[in-house]
């Protein structure tokens, strides 16, 4: 009997026949060619922020040679630091807005019954279907509104606005569902042990929905960070601009053109996010599991 | 502390009918009282009441000398042990028990001092500053009793909190648990669904079925006299043998004619008003004879014969088709299959009246 030691397993199943294998195969080349898709943009943007013999345009690239020019540039030439607190200023303002509130409608919608909960509810998810983008004239007229009224508000608190009341509205969902699933007793316990209904929130049911907290912290700053539309519209004044806005007037027309700095800026975007992942890593992936099993 | 129901009625907001009423309870102080019921028969909702959980829509209730219908649950003296155990996942084993204590700002000495003493009674001292994820099912049952006792409360409400264990652990836990009632020299107050844990655990039963309450008294009334047939078919194990059918001539005799009876001298006494009126007749599965009496005698086929150890369990058949649950010692010798005569002990009969359920004799 001759011994076949060449069977491919996947997991503790049969061995894989030749259909199994072809189709393995194409998997893995259907995966790498992604791959390559993905890391070859990602390459091209790290070699050019880095090679000092690039000119304006990526494409028309001859040689490589080391240098921090792009980022000098950057710095010096460009409003990009002014650019980088905006962004940073609009993503926390959101970060913790969001927060804030979501973290007191969720749990309001999944511990409490009161009249027109199911269609508020209802409300704020066929409100999510509608783009942001569209309700523009609308931000328009409540920029105005507003700044009339209040003198100091300017058009980046307007964004933060718009970007943290539609975090609420995603979000509040996500922690509700959250929520849910701790078991009620939980509330009862705290309750019979002297808790009221604010310490129960915040000694109990708030700990515990620590990991979710930090994926909705986390998903609002990065909010700002990917979006180039609205603070394109809304935001006029250069100075005001955010880093998604801000690299663009660097690709957008020919007098300003410079696509190595728009990689070297990109690049640094990288950073901050980096840096919050870092820092959150325990819970996100406590958040993420945890949520999954339950 | 004495608790008191009055009249006391409960109705969901969004339903049309209530979910308990005319609910009128008086338990002792120190008593151990069990609350039995099938599930959804609004054993559960009474407790959350008792406990300031659930509002309450008429009535009573009282502690002591006090009304509480509208004191919140922190203030009513209470504690409570939840089927879930509830325990605060992100606390270690010894910040669980001295939360309560904690929220009433008491010294950090005294609940230190009330943490250990429960630990040790509890035997949970090498794990106190384990999570609660980290430790097994009985462990975490007693870190649940155990920040229930810390308080020292008036009125230990239990909801089913033995039910999560397995069948061996529960066995000792009964025990520990009334070693504890004795000890705290509380009331408590035990929602079960298990008959053999109101039977052996309580001074107490109340039976409730369908948002009322059945039967209240001491165990071995239940076993002895149920006060209705939702009683009798519900307490005992196997359940009780039920034939309906009316008195005849001071006798009763089944529906189908089959079956005739002759009740003892003091029940043909009772049930002389019943002279043909529908009357449910039961006997449980232990007060068959097998001795030569001529009376009340039935020929059966013996059916299936189940050995449970120490008792066997028999499926006797009579000619008409009913079948008889008959308990005898797992020593005698009884096979499927046989005929045997089967003797009604006159003494232990049940006779119900078969419009109301009420008991007769």
């Amino acid at each position: 009997m001759k011994k076949k030691s060449n069977n491919l397993y996947l997991g503790d199943r049969q061995p894989l026949n030749t259909m199994g294998k072809i189709g393995l195969g194409l998997s893995y080349m259907v995966l790498i060619l992604w791959t390559i898709a993905i890391l070859w943009p990602i390459y091209q943007m790290v070699m050019s922020a880095f090679n000092g013999m690039q000119q304006e345009y990526i494409i028309m690239n001859k040689g490589f040679e080391f240098s921090f020019d792009h980022f000098t540039f950057l710095f010096e030439e460009t409003l990009y630091p002014k650019w980088m607190l905006n962004t940073i200023f609009i993503s926390i303002s959101t970060a913790i807005i969001t927060l804030l509130f979501v973290s007191f409608t969720g749990f309001a919608y999944s511990r409490y019954r009161f009249k027109g909960r199911k269609a508020s509810l209802m409300a704020i998810m066929i409100i999510q279907t509608i783009p942001s983008f569209a309700g523009l004239t609308a931000y328009f007229t409540m920029y105005s509104i507003i700044s009339d009224v209040l003198p100091f508000f300017n058009r980046q608190m307007m964004l933060i606005l718009i970007y943290s009341a539609g975090g609420i509205a995603g979000n509040t969902f996500i922690l509700k569902g959250y929520l849910d699933s701790i078991s009620m007793e939980l509330d009862d316990a705290a309750k019979i042990d002297g808790c009221s209904n604010l310490k129960v929130y915040k000694l109990i049911i708030l700990p515990i929905a620590r990991p979710m907290l930090a994926i909705i912290a986390l998903w609002s700053f990065l909010g700002p960070f990917m979006d180039y539309l609205l603070p394109k519209v809304i935001l006029t004044n250069p100075e005001a601009y955010t880093l998604a806005a801000g690299l663009f007037t660097l690709i957008a027309d020919k007098e300003n053109m410079n696509q190595p700095a728009f990689a070297a800026g990109g690049l640094l975007i990288a950073i901050p996010t980096v840096i919050l992942f870092t820092v959150l890593q325990k819970q996100l992936i406590s958040g993420l599991s945890s949520g999954a099993v339950k | 502390m004495k608790v008191l129901l009055d009249n006391v009625g409960k109705k969901y907001e969004g339903r049309e009918n209530f979910t308990l009423r005319h609910i009128d309870l008086e338990i002792e102080d120190k008593d151990f009282c069990v609350i039995l019921g099938p599930s959804g028969c609004g054993k559960s909702t009474l407790l959350r009441m008792i406990a300031g959980l659930n509002s309450i829509t008429e009535g009573d209730l009282i502690f002591g000398d006090r009304r509480v219908n509208k004191v919140p649950s922190k203030d009513r003296d209470i504690a409570m042990v939840f089927q879930s155990y509830a325990l605060y996942p992100h606390m270690t084993v010894y910040d669980n028990m001295a939360f309560s204590l904690a929220m009433r700002k008491e010294p950090k000495k005294l609940i230190h001092e009330r943490v250990m003493e429960a630990a040790k009674v509890l035997q949970i001292e090498n794990y106190l500053y384990s999570k609660p994820s980290d430790i097994s099912g009985g462990q975490r049952q007693r870190v649940a009793l155990g920040r229930a006792m810390v308080r020292k409360p008036k009125v230990f409400l239990m909801d089913e909190p033995l039910s999560n264990l397995d069948a061996k652990l529960r066995e000792h836990m009964r025990v520990e648990l009334v070693k504890l009632h004795k000890a705290l020299e509380t009331t408590s107050i035990y929602v079960t669904h298990d008959q053999v844990e109101a039977m052996t655990m309580a001074t107490k039963i109340v039976l409730m079925d369908g948002g009322k309450i059945q039967q209240v008294g001491k165990p071995e009334d239940f076993y002895n006299r149920p006060e209705n047939v939702f009683v009798a078919k519900f307490i005992g194990s196997p359940t009780m043998n039920l034939i309906e059918g009316k008195m005849n001539g001071g006798k009763f005799v089944s529906d189908d004619g089959a079956i005739t009876l002759n009740p003892s001298d003091t029940d043909a006494q009772k049930l002389k008003e019943y002279e043909n009126k529908p009357i449910i007749v039961g006997i449980r599965s232990e007060r068959f004879i097998t001795d030569n009496i001529t009376e009340n005698t039935l020929d059966c086929t013996l059916d299936i014969v189940e050995l449970l150890g120490k008792e066997k369990t028999i499926y006797a058949k009579y000619s008409n088709g009913t079948t008889f649950v008959v308990t005898i010692p797992g020593h005698l010798q009884f096979k499927a299959g046989d005929k045997y005569k089967l003797v009604f002990d006159k003494e232990a009969l049940h006779f119900f009246d078969g419009e109301t359920k009420l008991r007769i004799n």
